[in-house]
């Protein structure tokens, strides 16, 4: 009997929440409900960390870890949509704290406005983006989330071709990136890091070795994909990174997207298909904000959970 | 006196890697062989950004261009922009291709039809996303082998 049709890619609805690794889960909250004004709730399903929720209904889940897999490991970047009065208050109230706030230029156009940076006390890089329709005196929304992938082509059949997620902007693929590139390598343009890169030309010269080569700035690649009201990045990693092992479905960081139901049970199918192993459905007790989840990790060993939020 | 015998590949500079892609593979049926500096690997070795494409049986580069080239004006569909590629269609597939480029808004000159005695029936004559000079003709002597190209690997240097 042949295999009956199904649709290709996967319908998600938008981030839904956000995991990441603290070494202290006390002082992670502090710092996320008071300086960014997330609101505590209870009963997420795994014991032990603690689930905090931003104004649009996203979730950011704190994962205690002796030795927390943070930015400068993982290149993994959370961004949260704020008003500009909101951002300001923050800004504010970090400088007064004595934590750095960078501001660089974007490639993104919806970020080039009003962007800063800063980390958590455990080194997990924030980024605020402004969102002009926002309210309220802390972050609004998660604007996107952004990963390291050694693969953009791996990275691209992934997330677009399997999970459906739209295309919405490139960089690394135009003539104009590579001019702009120039002018950061010239140091007329303070961009964000892990936007532009040095590259090594040490195949100009035959028998060249590293370390011999002409260096050149360029902009990094990065992809951004459209999921709802939030935005997925993908920057091609500079360096060779150890992957956590092959059998390692549940991880962290970790970025959750929302799917209906009937969509996490085909995506199950689908991704057996495609032979992309994967942990669950699992589900979780009636108390939770998740009724079910996925567990998965993208070509370049990246922590996904597809999810079916309990009020869908 | 060393004889070469053929074009093996080409390589042509493009403004934005993905439009031509996608004029390549959804205009004129190419298919994308391999691409090079997506990966980390390439991307350590200070490697160009370029995609080889096959077109039938020739390999075709598209290099994106790390500088703005000169471009002559885009209503100028025939010419050439120091080069012209060429491509060869069968006779009955040429209004396929025709089709092809209406429906996909490709600004075209032709067909033309060139001298009975040639070996060349007609040509049509178009541009790409970035402007470099194409034509696309069918010939009369299709059913004459030219030598054959073999594919190569991964497109080379870079």
């Amino acid at each position: 009997m042949n295999k009956p049709e199904v649709p290709a890619r996967l319908t998600l609805r938008t981030i839904s929440h956000l995991v990441i690794e603290v070494s202290n889960l006390d002082r992670a909250r502090s710092f996320y409900v008071d300086r960014l004004g997330f609101a505590p709730t209870g009963d997420w399903p795994v014991e032990g960390e603690l689930c905090l929720r931003c104004l649009s209904g996203q979730w950011l889940v704190l994962k205690p870890s002796p030795m927390p897999r943070t930015f400068a490991y993982t290149g993994v970047h959370q961004a949260y949509g704020a008003s500009p009065v909101a951002i300001a208050g923050i800004v504010n109230a970090l400088s007064a704290a004595a934590i750095p706030v960078h501001r660089y230029h974007e490639d993104r156009s919806a970020e080039r406005d009003d962007n800063c940076y800063f980390a958590d006390p455990d080194g997990n890089r924030i980024q605020l983006v402004r969102r002009e329709t926002t309210v309220g005196p802390g972050v609004c929304t998660i604007d996107h989330a952004a990963v390291l992938a050694s693969d953009m082509e791996w990275a691209e059949d992934f997330y677009r071709d399997r999970l459906g997620l739209p295309v919405e902007h490139r960089v690394g693929v135009n003539t104009d990136d590579y001019v702009r590139a120039r002018l950061w390598g010239e140091g007329k343009d303070d961009m964000a890091p892990g936007t532009r890169r040095w590259d090594e030309r040490y195949r100009d010269i035959p028998g060249g070795k590293p370390g011999q080569g002409r260096r050149v700035p360029r902009p990094n690649m990065q992809m951004y994909l459209r999921t709802g009201s939030s935005i997925f990045g993908v920057y091609l990693a500079t360096a060779h990174v150890q992957e956590p092992p092959p059998h390692l479905a549940m991880g962290s960081p970790r970025t959750g997207f929302a799917v209906d139901r009937a969509e996490l049970d085909r995506a199950a199918g689908l991704l057996l298909d495609a032979n992309v192993s994967f942990e669950g459905p699992v589900e979780h007790g009636a108390k939770s904000p998740v009724a079910a989840s996925l567990y998965l990790r993208d070509p370049c060993g990246n922590f996904i959970e597809l999810c079916v939020p309990r009020n869908v | 006196m060393a004889h070469v015998e053929s074009i093996s590949h080409s390589g042509i500079c493009v403004h934005d890697l993905k439009a031509a892609e996608d004029f390549y593979c959804d205009v004129l049926g190419a298919v994308v062989h391999s691409r090079v500096n997506f990966k980390t690997q390439d991307a350590l070795r200070g490697r160009s950004v370029h995609t080889s494409l096959m077109l039938g049986d020739y390999l075709f580069a598209i290099m994106l261009s790390e500088d703005w080239m000169n471009v002559p004006p885009l209503e100028q569909l025939r010419g050439e922009n120091r080069v012209r590629h060429a491509f060869c269609i069968p006779k009955a597939k040429f209004p396929a291709l025709l089709d092809s480029l209406k429906r996909h808004d490709v600004a075209f000159e032709g067909p033309v039809t060139h001298p009975d005695r040639g070996p060349f029936g007609e040509s049509v004559y178009f541009r790409d996303p970035t402007g470099n000079f194409l034509e696309v003709l069918w010939r009369r002597d299709e059913a004459v082998p030219y030598n054959e190209v073999q594919a190569l690997g991964h497109g080379g240097g870079g």
